[in-house]
């Protein structure tokens, strides 16, 4: 390109100021969106690729095999004693148990407790995880029963500015226990699932702590391996079955393999992998924020092309007049190129500072904390710039250098491609709204959806009710429990307050049993079963859908007898079909079960305790006049008033009869954000990328209708000296894009409908997949387009012949 | 220097064919001064652009000095209009975005061998045409006669064997004319050769020799009484 191709394109430019904002400013808010969700899906996938080897580690993978259970899937979780057993066969097996974690354990400091992300680990656990170290040493240090490795924030939070190896910490995972700081790790970063501040080794007795330690089948900790390669990693895998028939017998029935199941799964999948019978949205989430950020750059590049080409034809006289004076083809298409890449490295600049300035609203939007990597980006950026200018710049070079200067020169107008450029826009303009539409469309359902879910029926009243989850702390004995919980009985905010092992959220754990039915051969369904104190249905005030409920004064409510589990029981709508009943009211005063039978008194609708993913699961509610005889009780409250002011109450409460463990309450609300905040998240960035790309796509109509609209001034002069009025001129003009947005529909529904329908499919409460969304969205988007070119059809068709004929 | 044997040039479009030449023969020599008239659509343009290599003959030979134009590839045209041919258009064709000094330097751009300094040369092709007062304007800035004279600075800058005129003055107004006319018979007086399209006999009557063209053929051609 020489120096006059140069000046010539800036003094373009800088003329038309307009069209170069539109052209570079719709190309850089394009790149700007595809790096922002590029970078979130890099981010997303990138997790534990930090860790050194991280090709090499491996988490072991329950897999329970029976489909009809509600623990049915795959779960990163594994009994006790699996890493001892196996390496009972694999003397050289690499291996770390994880036990803990977030919030797993408490550390004490002086008369407070507080509590922190404790983990034991076994002595090996740096030859899997070779955490950076800041200071301290690592090696061997977990071989000392008494020592601790800590995080760099842990060590700031407890030791201030002071060496903190050396010292002492008192951490309780189940009992408080002194232990001395041997090293300081480097905080794990925010790509981690990892949740680790504190590392403690496990005590060599576990067994005799743990009873289940060797059950197979029970899950208590993760169990993590390396392999030197992925060959062995596979041999590991195929060993599996026959270990299990083999030392499993004892625990699953004659052929354990058949229905419990032990994987690998590569440490950096773990992220995006379901756990259980979730549904596997990550992936599909991700997958569908990619191709967003995809078809944004796509509409941008699409407008560029379009708007480029378009205003290309302007410029034929100059191409023609450089043919002339002896420009060659390729010397005019170098230009071409070469000016289309410095656009788009304009627009890549720019665009890279729209995502630097975006970036701070994007991470409040998303709870994130992402930020550009340049090393990355940068060349990432010269690609496109590369890729993208060539892609745009090759059809008007193509096009431009084509033409025969003789004929141009002798036009008294510029040639605009001929009906070819003309239909490759209309084709271009269709797969730009066809996109835009299937935005619209998809924004629509997913807004739809996140508000369903929101307002969805869980089957109790979420404002109003808290829970106490550290009851189930092992530190807390059952009289302080029960006179906690009498306390808050007695506050006058509180209308109920009961004790469970279940509470929105859930309380950590699940139990399920297999109930026999009577007269049906066989184990009968897996059905979850919970234990309720008293009030517990006054608190969560589910349906009553038949019977009666829970009575106190009832002798048969109470677990006294045999057993010692109650004889009668309620079971929620889920369990009426599972366990054989033809209706509620069929399932009242029927028995279930095998040695002992039980007596349904009643039939409660489904508590949703589980987010709006999770299918409900059939379930059998035993009523305990003290649950506390059991374990793992938690509290739920229903109460009025400002939940700020009676979570400090409570505490207040809590620190008088239970100092030595760290109050931990939560609204119904904070604890269901968890199963929510994905898909919200998910929306909001779907939502942000999809109204971008739609920015893009108007901006780029409207450039070209302006465009167009200018080239017809001529024709517009002829039309209304032969007696065509304004109105005649705005429906010709109107009508010549609403074709292109009209086809578009065409591409957008059937995308639209395929992507929603896969991506509903993953809620267990949807909504239906109504016209009314398709319908909207197309009229939303002939809407913005009509109102897009009416303004320039109006004042176009108030032109006056004389001078528009004049127009060239 | 030039002769055109049996040029023939017929367009094909939506099924229509147009001859715009008929078995043209012409010769002219260097030094020449040649005016082209005769009514709308008679081929003027075609032979113009024919002899300018813009436009390829359907058949036929076109010499320039021992070379037939005719049948060279197009990268070589390119150059060959580069470095021997100078236009001038009835609507300029000077670039908007670029200066006056620009445009006409943009004669030298596609030139790989132009010898001394290239500004020199701009400002000496400027100075030829009187018009180095308006060097930093762009086109828009200026008269139409003013354009006119700095696209034929543009056509001389390179020193040009040929110059060609498509009806140079058919934009202008008739002192305007009369300033551009004279500018050519200076060059042409100079040793330029000069083949110039025109609609005024009297700006005809200025060329050494005259041809009048219907229907794509050349039907008469008469040396000017001197």
């Amino acid at each position: 390109m020489n120096r006059f191709a140069l000046l010539s394109l800036y003094r373009s430019l800088t003329r038309h100021k307009l069209y170069a904002a539109l052209n570079i400013g719709g190309l850089a808010i394009g790149i700007a969106v595809f790096i922002v969700l590029g970078l979130y899906v890099r981010f997303e996938t990138s997790f534990e690729t930090w860790l050194p080897h991280h090709n090499e580690i491996y988490a072991i993978q329950s897999d329970w095999k029976d489909q009809s259970s509600p623990f049915a899937g795959r779960y990163v979780e594994t009994m006790g004693g699996l890493l001892d057993e196996l390496r009972e066969d694999f003397p050289d097996l690499v291996g770390t148990r994880i036990m803990g974690g977030k919030h797993g354990g408490i550390v004490q400091r002086g008369n407070t407790a507080v509590t922190e992300d404790v983990a034991m680990v076994d002595p090996s656990f740096f030859e899997v995880f070779d955490l950076p170290m800041i200071s301290g040493d690592k090696d061997g240090a977990l071989a000392k029963p008494d020592a601790a490795l800590i995080s760099e924030s842990a060590a700031k939070r407890y030791f201030g500015q002071s060496d903190p190896v050396g010292q002492t910490l008192r951490v309780s995972m189940w009992e408080p226990k002194n232990y001395r700081v041997a090293g300081v790790f480097k905080d794990l970063p925010d790509n981690s699932d990892f949740t680790i501040s504190v590392l403690i080794p496990l005590p060599e007795n576990m067994r005799e702590i743990n009873s289940n330690w060797h059950h197979w089948g029970n899950s208590s900790l993760q169990t993590y391996l390396r392999f030197r390669n992925p060959a062995a990693a596979a041999r590991f895998d195929a060993a599996m079955p026959a270990l299990i028939d083999r030392r499993g017998r004892a625990y699953l029935g004659d052929k354990p393999s058949d229905i419990f199941g032990l994987v690998l799964l590569p440490v950096t999948d773990m992220h995006l992998e379901p756990n259980g019978n979730a549904a596997s949205s990550a992936k599909m989430t991700l997958v569908t924020l990619g191709l967003v950020g995809t078809f944004a750059l796509l509409i941008a590049l699409i407008n560029y092309i379009n708007l480029a080409t378009a205003r290309a034809g302007l410029r034929a006289r100059e191409v023609a007049m450089r043919k002339v004076l002896g420009a060659d083809r390729r010397a005019v298409m170098r230009q071409f190129l070469a000016e289309a890449m410095l656009m788009v490295a304009l627009a890549s600049l720019l665009g890279l500072i729209l995502a630097e300035l975006g970036l701070p609203l994007i991470n409040a939007a998303g709870g994130l904390s992402l930020t550009i990597p340049y090393a990355l980006v940068v060349p990432a950026l010269v690609l496109l710039t590369l890729v993208a200018g060539f892609l745009a710049g090759i059809y008007p070079a193509l096009v431009l250098s084509r033409y025969q200067p003789a004929a141009v020169l002798a036009s008294s107008r510029s040639p605009g491609g001929g009906r070819a450029g003309t239909r490759v826009r209309e084709a271009l303009v269709v797969l730009q709204f066809g996109l835009a539409i299937a935005f619209l469309i998809g924004t629509g359902v997913l807004v739809a959806q996140t508000q369903h879910v929101r307002n969805a029926d869980t089957g109790f009243q979420r404002e109003g009710l808290m829970t106490v989850m550290s009851l189930r702390d092992s530190q807390v004995d059952p009289t302080q429990s029960r006179a906690f919980i009498q306390e808050v009985r007695a506050l006058p905010n509180v209308r109920a307050a009961a004790l469970a092992n279940t509470v929105v959220g859930g309380s950590g754990t699940r139990n399920a049993d297999n109930v026999p039915l009577p007269g049906v051969p066989g184990d009968g369904p897996l059905v979850i079963w919970e234990i309720v104190g008293p009030d517990f249905f006054e608190v969560y005030a589910p349906r009553l859908i038949a019977g009666r409920l829970f009575d106190g004064r009832t002798a048969d409510d109470r677990a006294n007898t045999a057993q010692g589990q109650p004889d009668n029981v309620l079971i929620n709508r889920q369990a009426v079909g599972v366990l054989g009943f033809d209706s509620p009211d069929d399932a009242v005063g029927k028995t279930v079960g095998g040695d002992h039978l039980r007596t349904t008194i009643g039939v409660v609708d489904n508590l949703s305790f589980f987010g709006p993913r999770a299918p409900t699961d059939p379930t059998i509610y035993y009523y305990y006049a003290d649950p506390l005889r059991t374990g793992n009780i938690v509290a739920s409250i229903r109460f009025t008033g400002d939940p700020r002011a009676f979570h400090e109450q409570l505490e207040e409460i809590w620190q008088k009869i239970v100092p030595q463990v760290p109050f931990d309450a939560q609204t119904a609300d904070e604890q269901l954000i968890q199963f929510y905040e994905d898909d919200e998240r998910a929306t909001r960035l779907f939502a942000i990328g999809a109204g971008f790309a739609v920015l893009i796509g108007m901006v780029g109509l409207w450039g070209l209708a302006s465009f167009n609209t200018a080239r017809r001034v001529k024709e517009i002069g002829i039309r209304k000296s032969l007696g065509a009025s304004a109105t005649d001129i705005v429906k010709l003009l109107v009508g010549q894009f609403m074709r292109p947005v009209l086809i578009a529909n065409l591409i957008a529904w059937p995308l639209a409908y395929f992507a929603m329908r896969t991506w509903l499919a993953g809620f267990d409460d949807r909504i239906a997949l109504s016209p009314l969304y398709f319908v909207g969205a197309s009229l939303v988007a002939i809407a913005i387009a009509v109102l897009t070119v009416l303004g320039q059809s109006l004042r176009a068709s108030r032109t006056a012949p004389a001078w528009a004929l004049r127009h060239d | 220097m030039i002769k055109l044997e049996n040029i023939e040039r017929r367009y094909i479009s939506d099924e229509v064919e147009t001859t715009a030449l008929v078995g043209v023969n012409l010769d002219v020599a260097e030094g020449e001064f040649l005016a082209i008239m005769g009514p709308s659509g008679c081929g003027k343009s075609t032979l113009l652009n024919t002899l300018g290599t813009i436009d390829r003959p359907t058949s036929g030979h076109y010499w320039f000095a021992d070379t037939d134009l005719a049948a060279m590839a197009e990268k070589d045209l390119a150059r060959f209009r580069a470095a021997r041919l100078g236009f001038v258009f009835q609507s300029f064709n000077l670039i908007d975005e670029l200066t006056i000094e620009e445009n006409i330097a943009l004669g030298l751009a596609y030139r790989k061998d132009v010898s001394g300094n290239k500004a020199d040369r701009v400002a000496a092709a400027m100075d030829t045409v009187g018009i180095a007062h308006r060097a930093r304007h762009f086109p828009h800035q200026l008269s139409g006669g003013q354009q006119q004279r700095a696209a034929i600075a543009r056509a001389i800058v390179g020193d040009p064997k040929l110059i060609l005129a498509d009806e140079p003055t058919g934009n202008l107004d008739t002192a305007n004319g009369e300033q551009v006319m004279d500018i050519l018979s200076a060059l042409n007086a100079s040793g330029a050769t000069i083949v110039m399209v025109t609609h005024s006999p009297s700006h005809a009557d200025m060329a050494k020799r005259r041809i009048d063209m219907l229907d794509g053929r050349i039907v008469a051609s008469a040396m000017r009484a001197i």
